[in-house]
């Protein structure tokens, strides 16, 4: 692992020549001048990940191992296999049975041990982390498609109201055509009014000059009795109205 | 006397209240408030001006013939018709507004395209599930993937490869 690793920290700078200036790992380095990609790129969809591992026997073994012993030896065959192997390394002391193969054991037991009982939980975690992102990303697509859909949304409709200012112009015409009425009736009104008047000063004309000639004879007719009547007339005139008041209120009382 | 100089177009004053956005709805207020202003003012004037009595003036004015004279001449004068001025300027304005509509509308087009192009792309993603670690970054850049910026292995951009 750490040897691929540095061999591709080597590698490396070739590509980088063009783009991005790092400072050479070791000057002392051959720098390879080519390309990781040897063959051509393929643009066919990737294909999905499996969402599990393949299938397994005891946990460990692949089916495919099975699989493959299935043919020539049958379904025992492997099984003799593990056990005839395990032996001839027993009997011949290749593997040899000592303290390190029962502290191996054991560890291999507490291995187990600890994937049955932490292994689901441990699971469980990743894949909530993995539902986390995964929720994460499609929300931001959500917020992206439903960005899109209102940008549409909003485009149509400010659409729409571009279409509309024929609403404008109609009202500011109407509006036009309404005041030049406005004024056209105003001025009927005003030319008909002010004959209207005229011809009303000529009857009040009329009228005045009746009157003040009314006036003036009352006033000459009364001015010429007044001078017509002496101060002898008078006087009698007002002993007789005091007389006539008394023998009234003599009347209005008695009448009481 | 003349009777009405232009037909009125009826104006549906609420299917042109919902075009109107919300930014611009003073405006429209002030229009309409102007507009029912100047519509009352009409409606409040008679169509023709209330005639004249002359059967009355004449046994009432002692001179006839001033009566007659007066009518005569009041019934052969021309009021004269206001001057129209505006309307042409509307109309002139109108049609740039309709051309300035017509742009925005092709603009608009163009940019529903745009939207409509994005999200045909976002539709037609892969599924997040089968995504690799390079394919995210080409519609989901997250700042620190910046790999201009940032550079990784193998210190190409994908475009380069």
């Amino acid at each position: 692992m750490m040897l691929s690793r540095l061999a591709l920290r080597a590698l490396a700078p070739a590509g980088l020549k063009s783009s991005v200036a790092l400072p050479s790992l070791s000057p002392g380095m051959i720098q390879i001048s080519r390309s990781l990609h040897t063959s051509q790129q393929h643009l066919a969809p990737v294909p999905s990940r499996p969402e599990t591992g393949g299938k397994v026997r005891h946990g460990i073994i692949p089916e495919e191992f099975f699989q493959f012993l299935y043919p020539k030896t049958g379904v025992t065959g492997p099984y003799m296999l593990a056990t005839g192997l395990t032996l001839y390394l027993l009997s011949k002391e290749i593997y040899v049975v000592n303290h390190e193969t029962v502290g191996g054991a054991m560890v291999l037991g507490i291995i187990i041990y600890g994937v049955k009982k932490y292994g689901p939980s441990v699971a469980a975690f990743a894949d909530k982390l993995m539902e986390e992102e995964l929720a994460r990303y499609e929300n931001l697509k959500k917020a992206y498609i439903a960005r899109c859909e209102k940008g549409i949304e909003n485009e149509k409709k400010q659409q729409w109201r571009a279409e509309g200012h024929h609403y404008l112009f109609d009202a500011k015409r109407n509006n036009i055509a309404m005041i030049l009425e406005t004024n056209y009736r105003e001025r009927l009104l005003a030319v008909s009014r002010e004959v209207k008047k005229k011809l009303d000063y000529q009857v009040a004309l009329q009228q005045l000059k009746r009157r003040m000639e009314r006036d003036h004879m009352i006033s000459w007719v009364e001015k010429s009795v007044w001078q017509s009547v002496t101060a002898q007339e008078e006087k009698e005139s007002i002993a007789k109205c005091i007389l006539d008041l008394k023998a009234l209120s003599k009347t209005a009382r008695a009448s009481l | 006397m003349a009777g009405r100089r232009a037909a009125l177009k009826a104006i549906d004053w609420a299917a042109f209240a919902e075009r109107v956005s919300a930014d611009q709805k003073p405006m429209f207020n002030a229009l309409k408030s102007r507009s029912d202003g100047i519509a009352a003012k009409l409606a409040s004037l008679p169509e023709t001006a209330p005639g004249i009595d002359w059967a009355f003036y004449k046994t009432a004015v002692v001179n006839p013939s001033l009566v007659d004279e007066f009518e005569k001449k009041f019934k052969t004068l021309q009021i004269p018709q206001p001057a129209d001025t505006e309307t042409a300027k509307i109309n002139a304005q109108e049609k740039e507004t309709a051309k300035n509509a017509a742009d925005f509308i092709q603009a608009s087009k163009a940019r529903i395209v745009k939207y409509e192009e994005e999200l045909q792309e976002l539709r037609n993603m892969i599924p997040f599930e089968n995504m690799t670690y390079e394919d995210l970054p080409e519609k989901f850049r997250d700042p620190t993937l910046n790999p201009e910026k940032y550079p990784y292995w193998p210190y190409k951009l994908t475009s380069d490869l």
